[in-house]
């Protein structure tokens, strides 16, 4: 198409709030970031000017809190997966109707309340006057739930299911179902079908649900606070105590820069994946 | 929130009135800001001078707003209102958990904070920083050094009050629950042995390394601001081999408190009177090994931009009336002694808001050197790390 200079000029304008807003709220504040990396703790606290290799030596002392956050998040995102799978099937391929809009737009209702809130609802059930109580009631003894590993994959499991669900459904109602009934034809039985066919074909759904999930359990914050007790310490908490209580913001920022590139890398591969996936997918669906 | 105050409440015509004698309400903001009827402001205008102690302020050289930046639950909205109402300065309030939070904001500077209230700890860096102004007394009329505790005055972390008044004091003391714990605990040593063996699962420490690395190293017989590294060793194996043991690590220690998920904790004052109000088995002691005492105090930062009206409301704020109607709020004790002795008897002679003479005796203020070991910070997120 060809573009005069006004066509080029307007084209310009029309981009320039994007642009403005990717410098200022994104590419600016990395930058601080990284120019604070180098830096030191003044004796005081903050930031004090430096060229140093520091900080970046001293990220080895946040290993557990790295490990930690790697196999927390990995785990968790199995778990949303396993419980999300079926919950999508069900209501992309058993559902029918109206019921299936309710059924999906119930999945998204929870997020109509503060996550706080909820997660603050959670306290109060696995607290001592919540399900403990009644636990003990039926006999199984003094109980302790809040504050465990197991509250904080509760929480994390709970927040971030819909995240997980949604993608996979999308990609499993979109999916062409006299695929599934040429399999049976085939003589594929129902297990294999779904291994075989709607797994296969539900992967790009799949891979966006582990990514949307795996990235903000990385990142996580208050759950293992409120219900971890602070006891179960995450990548993301480390960071906040770097800033919020031992005020050392050239470590804090290097801490945060390595955790930026990871997560570039994490994307850089998901996206490489979902294409070969899509493109699989595409064939697989011509045959 | 369990102080039960509604700052939506009307204020009372007898409160309005006391307001406009003593402190001669000038009638436009009389007007403005209480909208009471004519019975009242006939008193106010035919109002006795009173005795020509009240500061002089002129709204005009005050401007409209004052951004304070202060602790959850510190303030009564009605005494907030108040100030609003006499001077047209009308208060927002940001509320802050920690000191370092507060720090982080005028660090990074042009916060827009004219009042911040950190604790003592802080202040020595934030002079050194100039992030906070030494306080101009000339703009501080109604300041009577003598009323004030000299307990808290003149400490070392603020030589002659240049920059830092008090808001309120408090300790860190030991809140459990006597229902749960047979024991009566007066010690930390104690507090830490139940913690670790006993009471296994109940107990909670704050997440904070001054007041949770200290109480354990005064546990230990050693200092709240010890950073010696032999000592800090043995206190992080400590805590290290606590952990698992804990109920949580948390500040927000009133919820479990109240709900018996946790039978004792390390605890701020507040905590101790808030929890003991409500629940009658409740206890709060300051440990009689030792401890932490803190002041939060007034201080103006050197980026204010409303400093007219900050030295107004501090002027105003710590004046015996306003900082009693306060503490009958907050439940701190205050280090203004004629504040403490307008209290009702019920706060002044709690021995948990005010602790005798003798069991302050052994208690330590937190040094800007605690505050600022890198070492301590780093063995404190250690801890937290640890499995």
């Amino acid at each position: 198409m060809p573009g005069g200079p006004r066509r080029r000029s307007a084209a310009a304008l029309l981009v320039l709030p994007t642009a403005l807003w990717y410098v200022g709220f994104l590419i600016a504040p990395l930058v601080v970031l990284l120019v604070m990396s180098f830096g030191e703790r003044s004796p005081n606290g903050g930031y004090a000017p430096a060229l140093t290799l520091e900080q970046y030596g001293n990220l080895t002392t946040r290993l557990t809190p790295l490990t930690n956050t790697l196999g927390l998040a990995a785990l968790n995102t199995v778990i949303c997966l396993l419980v999300a799978f079926p919950v999508a099937y069900t209501l992309a391929l058993k559902v029918r109707g109206s019921w299936k809009l309710i059924l999906v737009a119930l999945v998204v209702v929870p997020f109509w309340t503060s996550f706080l809130i909820r997660t603050y609802a959670w306290m109060t059930l696995l607290g001592n006057n919540g399900v403990p109580q009644v636990l003990a009631w039926l006999g199984f003894g003094d109980i302790q739930l809040l504050n465990t590993p197991f509250a904080v994959s509760l929480g994390i499991v709970y927040n971030y299911l819909p995240l997980m669900v949604l993608p996979i459904y999308v990609s499993l109602d979109r999916l062409d179902r006299s695929l599934m009934e040429a399999s049976r034809d085939l003589g594929a039985g129902p297990v294999a079908t779904i291994r075989q066919v709607v797994l296969p074909l539900a992967a790009p759904g799949i891979l966006s649900g582990i990514v949307l999930v795996f990235i903000p359990i990385m990142g996580e914050y208050l759950i293992p606070i409120l219900l971890g007790g602070g006891k179960t310490y995450f990548l993301g908490n480390a960071l906040a105590d770097l800033f919020l209580q031992s005020r050392n913001w050239p470590f804090g920022s290097a801490l945060a820069s390595i955790f930026v590139v990871g997560m570039v890398v994490l994307v850089a591969g998901y996206l490489a994946l979902s294409r070969r996936l899509v493109r699989a997918g595409r064939e697989t669906s011509l045959l | 929130m369990t102080t039960g105050h509604d700052p939506g409440e009307p204020r009372d015509a007898d409160l309005i009135t006391r307001l406009a004698i003593q402190r001669r309400l000038s009638r436009r903001h009389f007007l403005a800001g209480t909208g009471v009827g004519l019975g009242a402001l006939a008193l106010a205008a035919c109002a006795p001078d009173a005795g020509g102690s009240a500061a002089p302020t002129t709204a005009g050289d005050l401007g409209d707003t004052l951004n304070l930046a202060t602790w959850p639950n510190y303030h009564d909205q009605a005494v907030l209102d108040a100030f609003a109402a006499e001077t047209g300065v009308a208060i927002n309030v940001g509320v802050y958990g920690s000191t370092e939070e507060m720090e982080a904001k005028i660090r990074a500077g042009n916060s827009g904070i004219d009042v911040v209230v950190p604790s003592n700890y802080a202040i020595e860096g934030w002079v050194a920083d100039k992030l906070i102004e030494p306080l101009d007394y000339s703009k501080l009329p109604n300041f009577v050094r003598a009323d004030w505790n000299a307990l808290f005055m003149d400490q070392a972390f603020d030589k002659g009050n240049t920059y830092s008044l008090p808001k309120n004091w408090g300790t860190t003391g030991i809140a459990y629950r006597s229902s749960k714990i047979t024991e009566e605990i007066s010690t930390w040593k104690q507090f830490f042995d139940l913690c670790a063996d006993k009471y296994a699962g109940r107990g909670l420490i704050v997440d904070h390394q001054i007041s949770s690395f200290g109480s354990a190293a005064v546990a230990m017989g050693y200092s709240l601001n010890t950073i010696d590294p032999a000592e800090m060793a043995e206190v992080e194996a400590m805590l290290t081999a606590l952990k698992p043991k804990l109920f949580a690590i948390s500040s927000d220690v009133q919820p479990p408190l109240r709900a018996l998920d946790t039978w004792l904790s390390v605890a701020w004052t507040g905590d101790g009177v808030q929890v003991g109000r409500d629940n009658e088995d409740a206890r709060y002691v300051v440990a009689a090994d030792g401890g932490e005492l803190w002041i939060d105090s007034y201080t103006v930062p050197t980026d204010a931009p409303h400093k007219a009206a900050a030295y107004a409301f501090i002027d105003w704020i710590t004046q015996p009336e306003q900082a009693a109607k306060e503490t009958e709020f907050c439940l701190f004790p205050h280090a203004n002694d004629k504040a403490t002795a307008l209290l009702s008897a019920e706060v002044r002679d709690n021995a948990v808001i005010y602790p005798s003479p003798d069991a302050l005796a052994k208690q330590e203020y937190a040094v800007n050197a605690t505050y600022n070991s890198p070492e301590r910070a780093e063995a404190w997120a250690r801890i937290k790390a640890s499995a």
